[in-house]
């Protein structure tokens, strides 16, 4: 930034004070940036993936697409975007090293997603050789994920203090629960439309906020 | 309280503390992750470091991760307190308390 600059000196303290709060955004851009482009890309996954899916039989008998094309879309999707959420959650972690306490909650939090996917999954699977039928399995299995995916959403709001993230788990619960009503394909396009256009909302609020702070960081002195 | 913290009162080392401020109590970050979000070299870095650490506010954790060292940094109880007077200071003198 200022390396030419003599920069064991002090400025006036009011641009000390605007220095300061600009190292502060700056840093905070840099480290959080990556947050609303995985907002973004969930927003996607949540859209076509879902979207997809109620392509299945939703626009019949004009359209219709193939069950495994659908499926496999929806899975490569989820998949995509999961793995685009570690890497760039790693990366913006990395050189930095929590209290031991913090790691202990980030792991167990991680873990609980492993298990409770997985139990979600069996359970399915249980329902069925209990005699459920396919077409409540096409009920089950969507509103339990994303029932699922909105409380650990709430979850995170509450440890780490990030209002959007617990409203953003409060609707998917919500979504998850009322989705069944609207009746088979429909619900599918339900989700896609209430997760996908919450989601979307929420990375472009982030996108924004984003470009505030670098354009605070960039020499605005009066805002902070 | 009326003097400005000479340690801290400096570009370099402000932005090293304000940086450092921004991280939880108990939480360090490496030299190179330190140095690529300030955008500052390491030799700049190392001097400005040296008198923060002289001062006792900042706290450096040598360590290894496999064979290579590496040196994590964060600020101590009495870093955090001199930058939060530093702060209440320097708003005091441009009026604002």
């Amino acid at each position: 930034m200022n390396e030419s600059q003599d920069d064991d000196a002090a400025l006036e303290p009011a641009a000390m004070l605007a220095l300061m709060q600009n190292q502060q955004r700056s840093i905070e851009r840099q480290v959080n940036g990556f947050v609303p482009v995985i907002t973004l890309g969930w927003a996607l996954t949540w859209l076509l993936g879902f979207g997809a899916l109620w392509l299945i039989d939703g626009l019949r008998p004009a359209f219709a697409l193939p069950v495994e094309v659908a499926v496999w879309f929806f899975v490569v999707c989820v998949l995509a975007t999961g793995a685009l959420s570690a890497i760039l959650g790693i990366r913006s972690g990395r050189g930095l090293r929590g209290n031991t306490a913090a790691a202990f909650t980030g792991t167990v939090y991680g873990i609980t997603w492993g298990v409770g996917a997985t139990a979600l999954g069996v359970l399915g699977a249980a329902f069925r050789a209990q005699g459920m039928t396919a077409e409540l399995a096409n009920f089950y299995y969507p509103s339990a994920y994303v029932l699922f995916a909105g409380i650990m959403y709430m979850i995170a709001g509450g440890i780490w203090r990030t209002v959007p993230s617990l409203i953003a788990g409060a609707w998917l619960v919500m979504v998850a629960a009322a989705a069944p009503f609207f009746g088979y394909p429909h619900h599918y396009l339900f989700i896609a439309v209430t997760a996908g256009g919450a989601f979307l909302a929420l990375s472009a609020i982030g996108f924004a906020e984003l470009r505030r702070v670098r354009n605070a960081a960039n020499g605005g002195t009066s805002r902070g | 309280m009326d003097e400005l913290d000479p340690v801290i009162h400096a570009q370099a080392r402000l932005r090293i503390m304000s940086a450092l401020s921004t991280l939880e109590l108990d939480e360090s970050i490496s030299f190179p992750r330190l140095q690529e979000l300030l955008d500052m070299t390491a030799g700049n870095m190392s001097t400005h470091l040296r008198k923060l650490e002289d001062a006792a506010y900042v706290d450096i954790t040598k360590t290894h991760k496999g064979r290579t060292p590496i040196t994590y940094l964060g600020l101590s109880k009495k870093g955090r307190r001199a930058f939060e007077d530093y702060m209440d200071t320097l708003r005091s003198v441009l009026g604002e308390r």
